[in-house]
C-alpha cells in the first residue's frame, strides 16, 4: 500500500506542479483569480511548512530532545553541556516571550537589546574582518608587480583589468564624499573640479555595476521561466 | 383734617389713602393698628390738626397715652415731631413729664458714683473748647450752687418745645426766634457733629453728655458754664449704674432709618401685629397659625420626581439627514469595484506578443531538445576551474558540509550545478552534512539529494549524507557552527545524534570538515558566510566553495578573485553549472542552454526594437514642438 502511495506520489506532484505553473504563468494575462490563488497556497504552505520545521527541528531536537536523552542515559556530562549551552537561550527565549503581551512588552526590552547588540557586534565584526580589510589588500594588490602573469599578453591584460579597478574603485569612492571645504563669504561651496570629473566617473561605475545586476536578476528569471518551460513538457511528456 | 403717619416712614398721609404714598406702607389695614384705635380711643399715629391747639393748651398727661404711645421711644417721637415741623404746625407744648425725661435723659448719661465724689477728669479741652465758644470758665460748683429747674434756659433745637412748655409762665416762641448761646453756636462750629436746622434726640443725648462733663468739669472751679445749664439740678444717678464709656458720635441717619430702629424699651414678646384678621393656615406643616404664608399642599407635597425620556428627540427632516449620512459612511468602507477594463487592449495585447516572442524560441528549443549552441567551456566561466580542483582535492570519505541556502525559485538556474556536484562527492563516497539557514532549505536538500544518491543505487541510506536542518539564529547562528557545529545542530531531522558516529564523531570545529560548499542565491547569505566562517576556515586552509546564481555573482566574485582569494572556487549561473559539467564529463544537456540563448537574443531583440520604435515615435513630436 505504501510503496502503490509511494508510486502515486510522483505523478501527483507533478500535476500539481503542472497546475501551479500554469496558474503563475495566467498572469500574463492580467491579475485573475488563478493567480492569486497559486499564491496564497504558497505563502501559507511556506508559512506552515516553517512553523512545523522550527519546532520539529529546533524546539524538538535542540531543546527536548537532549534534555530526554540526557535523563534516560544518565549521562551527567551531556546535561551539564546542556545546561551550559541550550539552557541560557531557552531562558532568554521564554523572557523574550513577554513581548507578546503588551502590558509587559516592556519586560523583554533587555533580551531584546542584547540580541540587538550581540547582532550588531557580530555583523560589524564579521565585516570588518571578512570584508574591508581582506578587500582593501586585495584591491591594494591589484597592481602588485609581483603577481603580475610573465607572459606579455596576459600582463596587459592583467594592467588593464587592475587599473580599471582600481580607478572605479577610487572615482565611486570620490563620488561619496558629500563634504566641501567652508569657502569665503559669498562665495557658492563646490567641489574642485578634478573631484568632480572622478565623481561623474565614479557615478558611471555605479550604473554599470546596478545595471551588470539587473542583468543578473533578469538572467536567473529567464533561467526560471525556462527551466518552468522544461518543467511543463517533461510533464506532459510524462504524463501521455 | 386728620392724617395718618404711615407707620413704616413716618410721613403724614390723607386719611382715604389706603397706603403710603411715599413708602407704599398699608396704612389701615396693617399690623400696626394700635390697640387704643380698636378701643374707641385715639390712634396716637392719627395727628389731628385741630387738636394739635387743645393738646397745646391741656398738654399732654400721662395718663392719657396709651401704652403702645408709651413704647414708642423718645427719639421716635422727636423724629415725628421734628418732622411735623416742616409740614404742619408744631405742636408747642408737650406733657412736663417727657420734658423731665429729656432733660433726665441728658443729665443721666454722664454717671456719678454714688458718694457724691466726683472724679477729677482731664476736660482741659471742654474747658477749652467753652472758653473758646466765648463764655469764660467760672468755678461754679454744681454742689455749691444747685441750678434752678425753671431758670434754665431751654434751647429749643435741643429739647424741642417740650422744654420750653415746661417753663409754664414763659411764652412759646418759634424756633426760629429762640436764640441759640454763643457757646453753643460757637461748640457747634467746632464739632464734628453739623447741626442743621434742628437737633435730633441723639445728638442732643450727645451734647447734653458734653454738659454733663462741663458739669462734672465745674467742680475743679476752672471752668465757666452757661447760667441754663448752671440752673440744671443734677439728678442723683442710681447705685447700680454703671459708669459709661467713651461716647462715640452717633452717625446721622435719615429719617426713614430712624423709623426703622428697632425699639428697644418694647418687650419681644409684646404682641406687635394684629393677627386675629390674618388667615389661619390649613394644609401643610404650619397648619393651624395665623398670619404666616400659607402654603399650600401642592407645593410640599412629596412625589415621585417625573421620568423624562432620554431618547433624542429628531424631527423627521434631521432623521432623514442621519440616515443619508449612516449610507454615506457605509458606502466609505465598501470596497470599490474596479472598473472592469477590456480584456484585449493594446497594452496586454504588448505584453502577450513579448511574452510569445520569449516562450515561443524557448518552447520550440526545449521541445526539439536543440543542442547547436555550444556549451560553455570550464576555462571561459571564472572559478569553474578552481571549483573543480577543490572538489577533486577533497579526500575521499571526508565529511563535507553543504549548506543549501538557495530558494526553490532558483532551482532551475542552480540545480544542473548542484546536481553534478552531489554526483561527484557519491563518487568519492565523501560524507554529505546537509544544513541551512532558510526553513525551506531542509526540504530542498531532501528533495535534491534523494535522486542523486538513487543514482548510485543507495537510496535512503545515511552513508552518504545526513540532514541537520534548520540552523536558527541567521548569523549569529553561523557563528555557533563556525565554533561548534555540534552544539548548535546536535541531532538530524531524523532524530540521530549523528556526532557520536563516524565520520562525523571526528568532528569538533568547521574545520573538520574537507569542504565548506555554500549554495545559495543571496549575495547577503554568502556574505555571511565568508564574513563569520571564512575566517575560522582560513586557520586550517579548509577551502569555502560558492555556487550560486546569476544576481548574486557580481557581488560574491570579488571575494573569489581577491588576492588571497576569500572564496577558492565557485560555479554561478547556468553557464558555470554546463561547464562544471563538461569539467567532469557530463555533457548532457536537454536544450536548456540553447533555449537560454536564444531567450537572451530574443531578449535583446526586444530592447532594441522597442527603444528603436519608441525613439521613432518621439522624433515627430519633437520636431512639432520645434515648430510650435
Amino acid at each position: 500500500m505504501l510503496e502503490r502511495i509511494s508510486q502515486l506520489a510522483d505523478p501527483i506532484g507533478v500535476i500539481i506542479g503542472f497546475a501551479l505553473t500554469i496558474m503563475v504563468l495566467s498572469y500574463l494575462i492580467g491579475d485573475n483569480i488563478l493567480f492569486r490563488l497559486a499564491i496564497s497556497i504558497f505563502i501559507g504552505v511556506a508559512s506552515g511548512y516553517a512553523a512545523v520545521l522550527i519546532l520539529y527541528n529546533v524546539i524538538l531536537y535542540q531543546v527536548l530532545v537532549p534534555v530526554i536523552q540526557a535523563i534516560t542515559t544518565g549521562k551527567v556530562d551531556n546535561l551539564l553541556t546542556y545546561a551550559t549551552h541550550v539552557l541560557p537561550a531557552v531562558l532568554l527565549g521564554i523572557w523574550m516571550l513577554t513581548k507578546a503581551s503588551p502590558r509587559l512588552s516592556r519586560g523583554g526590552t533587555p533580551v531584546l537589546a542584547l540580541l540587538t547588540g550581540v547582532g550588531a557586534a557580530t555583523v560589524i565584526a564579521g565585516a570588518v574582518r571578512g570584508t574591508i580589510f581582506p578587500q582593501v589588500g586585495a584591491s591594494a594588490n591589484l597592481l602588485n608587480i609581483q603577481t603580475a602573469p610573465e607572459e606579455l599578453s596576459r600582463l596587459v591584460g592583467w594592467f588593464i583589468n587592475g587599473l580599471i579597478i582600481l580607478v572605479g574603485t577610487v572615482t565611486t569612492l570620490i563620488y561619496f564624499k558629500f563634504g566641501i571645504k567652508r569657502q569665503e563669504e559669498g562665495v557658492p561651496a563646490q567641489h574642485s573640479v578634478i573631484l568632480e570629473y572622478l565623481s561623474t566617473a565614479g557615478q558611471g561605475f555605479i550604473v554599470i555595476t546596478l545595471g551588470v545586476l539587473f542583468a543578473g536578476v533578469y538572467i536567473a528569471t529567464l533561467i526560471a521561466l525556462i527551466d518552468r518551460i522544461q518543467f511543463l513538457w517533461d510533464s506532459i511528456i510524462g504524463i501521455f | 383734617m386728620t392724617d395718618i403717619i404711615c407707620p413704616l416712614c413716618g410721613k403724614p398721609n390723607p386719611p382715604e389713602l389706603d397706603e403710603c404714598k411715599y413708602c407704599q406702607a398699608p396704612l389701615n389695614a396693617s399690623g400696626f393698628l394700635a390697640p387704643s384705635d380698636q378701643e374707641g380711643q385715639e390712634n396716637p399715629f392719627i395727628v389731628s390738626s385741630g387738636d394739635s391747639d387743645q393738646s397745646e393748651s391741656q398738654g399732654l398727661k400721662p395718663e392719657s397715652t396709651s401704652p403702645l404711645e408709651q413704647a414708642i421711644p423718645d427719639w421716635l417721637k422727636n423724629t415725628e415731631a421734628n418732622f411735623l415741623e416742616g409740614t404742619e404746625a408744631k405742636p408747642e407744648s408737650q406733657a412736663p413729664d417727657d420734658i423731665a425725661e429729656q432733660i433726665d435723659s441728658l443729665l443721666s448719661q454722664p454717671s456719678t458714683p454714688d458718694n457724691g465724689v466726683q472724679p477729677d477728669i482731664d476736660d482741659d479741652w471742654l474747658a477749652s473748647l467753652l472758653a473758646e465758644a466765648g463764655g469764660e470758665s467760672s468755678p461754679l460748683s454744681l454742689q455749691e450752687e444747685p441750678l434752678d429747674e425753671k431758670e434754665v434756659p431751654v434751647n429749643a433745637d435741643l429739647t424741642g418745645p417740650s422744654v420750653e412748655e415746661s417753663n409754664g409762665d414763659e411764652g412759646v416762641l418759634p424756633p426760629a426766634q429762640i436764640e441759640k448761646p454763643d457757646w453753643l453756636t460757637g461748640l457747634e462750629a467746632s464739632s464734628k457733629i453739623k447741626v442743621e436746622g434742628e437737633i435730633t434726640p441723639s445728638e442732643a443725648f450727645v451734647i447734653g453728655a458734653g454738659v454733663a462733663d462741663t458739669v462734672e468739669s465745674a467742680d475743679t472751679g476752672s471752668m465757666d458754664i452757661p447760667d441754663w445749664i448752671g440752673k440744671i439740678e443734677p439728678e442723683e444717678t442710681p447705685s447700680d449704674q454703671e459708669e459709661p464709656g467713651p461716647q462715640i458720635a452717633p452717625a446721622e441717619l435719615p429719617g426713614w432709618l430712624e423709623a426703622l430702629r428697632p425699639d428697644d424699651s418694647v418687650s419681644a414678646t409684646e404682641p406687635v401685629e394684629d393677627l386675629s384678621a390674618a388667615d389661619v393656615v390649613t394644609a401643610g406643616p404650619l397648619v393651624g397659625l395665623r398670619g404666616v404664608i400659607n402654603a399650600h399642599p401642592s407645593a410640599i407635597r412629596a412625589r415621585k420626581p417625573p421620568t423624562y425620556s432620554i431618547k433624542l428627540r429628531v424631527t423627521d427632516e434631521q432623521r432623514a439627514r442621519v440616515e443619508m449620512m449612516v449610507a454615506l459612511l457605509a458606502d466609505e468602507q465598501k470596497p470599490k469595484p474596479l472598473p472592469s477594463q477590456p480584456v484585449l487592449t493594446s497594452r496586454n495585447i504588448f505584453r502577450l506578443v513579448i511574452a510569445a516572442a520569449l516562450i515561443l524560441p524557448i518552447a520550440w528549443m526545449i521541445i526539439t531538445g536543440s543542442q547547436q549552441v555550444p556549451a560553455p567551456q570550464p576555462g571561459e566561466v571564472p572559478g569553474v576551474v578552481d571549483f573543480t580542483q577543490q572538489v577533486q582535492a577533497i579526500p575521499a570519505g571526508s565529511p563535507v558540509l553543504l549548506a543549501f541556502d538557495y530558494e526553490a525559485g532558483f532551482s532551475g538556474e542552480m540545480n544542473l550545478a548542484i546536481s553534478t556536484l552531489i554526483n561527484q562527492l557519491t563518487i568519492k563516497n565523501n560524507f554529505m552534512t546537509l544544513v541551512t539557514t532558510i526553513p525551506s532549505g531542509p526540504a530542498l536538500a531532501e528533495s535534491l539529494i534523494s535522486p542523486s544518491t538513487s543514482l548510485e543505487g543507495n537510496p535512503g541510506s545515511y552513508s552518504y549524507y545526513t540532514n541537520l536542518g534548520y540552523i536558527p539564529g541567521g548569523t549569529l547562528g553561523l557563528v555557533g557552527l563556525a565554533l561548534s557545529p555540534k552544539s548548535v545542530l546536535p541531532y538530524s531531522l531524523d532524530g540521530v545524534n549523528v556526532w557520536q558516529s563516524a565520520p562525523l564523531d571526528t568532528v569538533a570545529t568547521i574545520n573538520d570538515f574537507s569542504a565548506i560548499i555554500v549554495l545559495t542565491n543571496d549575495p547577503d547569505t554568502a556574505r555571511s558566510w565568508v564574513e563569520q566562517v571564512g575566517p575560522v576556515l582560513k586557520e586550517d586552509g579548509t577551502p569555502l566553495l560558492i555556487v550560486t546564481s546569476s544576481q548574486a555573482e557580481p557581488l560574491i566574485r570579488p571575494y573569489y578573485e581577491a588576492n588571497p582569494s576569500q572564496v577558492q572556487g565557485m560555479v554561478s549561473s547556468l553557464a558555470g553549472g554546463l561547464a562544471y559539467g563538461r569539467s567532469v564529463g557530463n555533457i548532457q544537456q536537454n536544450g536548456e542552454w540553447d533555449a537560454f540563448s536564444i531567450a537572451i537574443t530574443a531578449s535583446v531583440l526586444i530592447i532594441l526594437i522597442g527603444s528603436i520604435s519608441r525613439a521613432v515615435m518621439k522624433l515627430p513630436m519633437s520636431g512639432k514642438k520645434k515648430e510650435s
